[in-house]
């Protein structure tokens, strides 16, 4: 869908996933590392468990599709290169370590009908311009983490870095709006992305809970709490763990009285609870038709129900009665299941000489598919193939570049 | 200078979260937005807090006006014949369709992508669902977005590795999937551009979510290994994690494993940390637990927020981990002008949030509020359906726009 879209991306953790949806929808990506490789390539988990320069597997699941080329963009020769080869993109993508560290886009005059987009981590002239940010610290600073993990501990994250994948999906958008501009009139945009903002999708509405004259709740322990009962979205379940949405009002009251039904036919909870109209429990507590005591019972009655059954039977179950349960995968889980094998979401690569399945469409297209065309580029790959075809470097510069340092 | 998509019409006749929080994008990006409702079954998310002033109506959700910001609405009954002869109206009017239905509902309406199509042959649409439009499970599954983090793999990872997951804040794929929606729509609006061909574009939740895990299953496929919870820390780095602060459930997250920030927080907070244990980073992976003993300790003389500013100042990554009241004052957000007010007919003065990116000399549309129920249906019908007054009287007799 992107044919003939050129992009050059100046690799950071935030550019990668960027990166990787536009050449996923057809653009020709190519990402520039310094001589001694991005710093993606230094992020685990690693093949074999082995560390490596061209072992990481999170470069590879977010270069795929890449090529790539080296080049020392701090040094005089680097500059030059650099600004002949900005000219030959349509699109160019850079990450600033923090929100006032200069960009790149202020050095370097691009092709006047380009787009530049330049990803910081906070506002570019707000107090926290001089922040020094991390993956974790984005997190921290976006209010999804505050939120998470059980309340006498820690906030727990995701063990895979969050930051860089909203920051990079929010930048994918940025550029593409900026290309609709560009194809609208043929002027040039520059986009500025927000690393935390995007983040802050994250938090759903966290950020505008006071201002609506709201007040702070506690941290909801990834579920919530209801008239004092603690309200579980992750059930214990016979072989591992599923995730089960007690809800109520008119919208989705429905699907708790479903499960409830569930519950009470296979002799978990009484035909009071299971049989009661749960949809106005609000209404219902505050005026006294239902106590804490029966929404605990049903709380009770689910877990005791769910821990005699395996994750397979309360899927097939919960699919049957249209219920909002689902097992929580593990990854053994979501590589087997033949929902995700049947529609196609895999797609297999040859990498490090073995065929390796991989999640790559990310949708799925009437006239269009995401194929993988090539592995993450090894470093400095296609740096020869490059200058050469795009800034007709002859063998000789090309050696003298590699013999100094600059690629 | 005009928003990207100035003349790009959107029918909205999605639900909830993704769906509505997709086409906000566009509608920032400066499209025209028809959301089409019911006032006999209201979106959901107008049911979802926070509402203004904490008291509850279908018309004072704050997060309604922050996921259908900018947005024009209907109502209509897409069940009855004359409902539907509307969304077909509406569908030849419109550039793209987005809809977020359990995927059998749309085929029994005869609204899918091929009845659509032959009203609007270059349509873009985009069909979103818990586990997609194909596949075994396809017809049956209808789910919400804790759904799509438990079945992407997501759920499992998060949390201690001696508890049961806790799993993400909230509906995780409702925020992640609406990134790759909105790309996938902008592509395929870029190749119109050049071809005219339209599009049928099917996102499911759960596999949306994988792409934001996306390492994890490659330590799976390529690896053979499953990825297990690891609580607040990691393996590999120290100190790494949220550190007590003196307030309540007050927590600040320091990232200072690297040689430098490390240094660095060393001088800071000198006393137990000058030990020569700590002096490499394979000391510290081997003393982990009395070095985060030490930094919780000289963080907990102070509040999540004192500890940041203190630790910024001296050069080392920290953030309190902070939650709704400390985002509410946060001048950083007010600096990138993130938190923009609202004027509400029913509400009044409210705030809700900005774009998290800004394009120049192309510009996006100002935050506007979110529409009340139905509040452009009379003009909808006229401008874009092109439906004469009588045509709309006798809609509203048959019941079709309640």
């Amino acid at each position: 869908m992107l044919a003939g879209i050129r992009v050059l991306e100046l690799s950071s953790r935030e550019t990668m996933l960027a990166g990787s949806i536009l050449a996923d929808l057809g653009a020709d990506v190519i990402v520039v590392e310094p001589p001694g490789g991005a710093d993606g390539r230094r992020l685990e988990p690693f093949l074999d468990g082995l560390p490596g320069l061209e072992r990481s597997l999170t470069w590879q699941a977010l270069n795929r599709n890449k090529r790539g080329m080296t080049l020392a963009i701090e040094t005089p020769d680097g500059v030059a290169l650099l600004r002949d080869l900005v000219q030959r993109f349509d699109v160019v993508i850079e990450a600033t370590a923090s929100g006032s560290a200069p960009s790149l886009a202020d050095d370097l005059s691009l092709r006047p009908s380009s787009v530049h987009c330049t990803i910081r981590p906070f506002a570019q002239n707000g107090p926290k311009a001089g922040y020094l940010a991390t993956d974790l610290v984005l997190m921290a600073a976006s209010g999804a983490l505050g939120m998470m993990g059980d309340p006498d501990r820690p906030p727990v994250p995701l063990p895979v870095p969050q930051g860089m994948m909203e920051a990079g999906a929010e930048a994918a958008i940025a550029v593409l709006a900026s290309l609709a501009a560009l194809d609208g009139d043929g002027t040039g945009q520059r986009a500025d992305v927000n690393g935390r903002l995007a983040a802050m999708v994250g938090a759903f509405s966290t950020p505008v809970t006071i201002s609506s004259g709201n007040p702070e709740g506690p941290r909801p322990a990834g579920g919530g709490s209801i008239a004092g009962v603690n309200m579980p979205t992750v059930y214990p379940c016979a072989d591992g763990f599923v995730v089960a949405t007690l809800a109520f009002g008119s919208a989705w009251g429905p699907m708790t009285n479903r499960l409830a039904a569930w519950v009470h036919e296979e002799g978990f909870i009484t035909e009071e609870l299971g049989l009661r109209d749960w949809a106005p429990l609000l209404s219902d507590l505050q005026e006294g038709r239902v106590g804490a005591a029966q929404l605990q019972g049903l709380v009770d009655g689910l877990s005791a129900m769910f821990a005699t059954r395996s994750k397979d039977e309360i899927w097939r179950e919960a699919r049957e009665r249209s219920l909002l349960v689902a097992p929580a995968m593990d990854m053994a889980d979501v590589a087997t299941s033949p929902q995700f094998l049947e529609r196609g979401v895999w797609n297999e690569l040859t990498w490090a000489s073995r065929t390796i399945r991989i999640p790559a469409r990310f949708a799925q297209f009437s006239n269009y598919s995401i194929t993988t065309r090539r592995p993450a580029p090894m470093l400095s790959q296609h740096t020869n193939e490059i200058l050469a075809g795009e800034l007709s470097l002859s063998q000789d510069e090309l050696q003298a570049l590699f013999v100094h340092g600059v690629i | 200078m005009s928003a990207p998509l100035a003349g790009i019409r959107v029918l909205d006749l999605s639900w909830v979260m993704v769906g509505p929080f997709s086409a906000r994008y566009l509608a920032d990006l400066g499209a025209d937005v028809v959301k089409v409702e019911s006032s006999s079954r209201i979106d959901p998310l107008r049911t979802l807090g926070p509402f203004k002033d904490g008291i509850p109506g279908p018309e004072r959700s704050v997060s309604y006006h922050n996921l259908n910001a900018g947005k024009r609405s209907i109502t209509l009954d897409l069940k009855s014949e004359a409902g539907r002869a509307v969304a077909l109206k509406l569908t030849a009017w419109a550039d793209i369709v987005l809809e977020s239905f359990t995927p059998r509902v749309l085929r029994n309406m005869r609204l899918a992508y091929d009845d659509l199509r032959t009203v609007r042959p270059d349509l873009i649409m985009v069909s979103t669902s818990i586990a997609g439009q194909t596949g075994p499970y396809a017809s049956d599954l209808m789910g919400v977005g804790t759904m799509g983090a438990a079945l992407s793999g997501a759920t499992f990872l998060i949390g201690w590795p001696d508890r049961p997951p806790v799993g993400p804040f909230g509906p995780w794929t409702d925020e992640v999937t609406p990134r790759f929606i909105v790309s996938s729509l902008l592509a395929a609006l870029h190749r119109r551009r050049r071809t005219g061909e339209g599009c049928y574009i099917d996102i499911a939740q759960a596999e949306a979510g994988m792409q934001f895990i996306s390492p994890a299953a490659w330590e799976f496929t390529a690896n053979g290994v499953i990825p297990q919870r690891q609580g607040s820390g990691s393996r590999l780095r120290c100190p790494f994690g949220s550190y007590p602060g003196a307030d309540t459930d007050g927590w600040v997250v320091i990232d200072a494993s690297g040689p430098a920030h490390w240094e660095r927080l060393r001088a800071l907070v000198g006393g137990g940390l000058l030990d020569s244990r700590y002096e490499t980073l394979i000391g510290r992976l081997r003393h982990r637990q009395p070095l985060d003993a030490e930094v919780s300790r000289w963080t907990s003389q102070r509040s999540a927020q004192d500890n940041e500013h203190i630790l910024q100042a001296a050069g080392v990554p920290a953030h309190a981990a902070v939650r709704a009241a400390a985002l509410a004052t946060d001048p950083d957000l007010r600096a990138a002008g993130h938190l923009q007010p609202i004027d509400d007919p029913v509400i009044g003065d409210a705030e809700i949030e900005g774009p998290r990116f800004a394009i120049a000399p192309s510009s996006l549309h100002p935050v506007r509020r979110g529409p009340l129920i139905g509040e452009h249906t009379y003009e909808v019908l006229r401008e874009c359906a092109g439906l004469s007054d009588e045509d709309i009287a006798s809609l509203g007799e048959a019941g079709a726009i309640a």
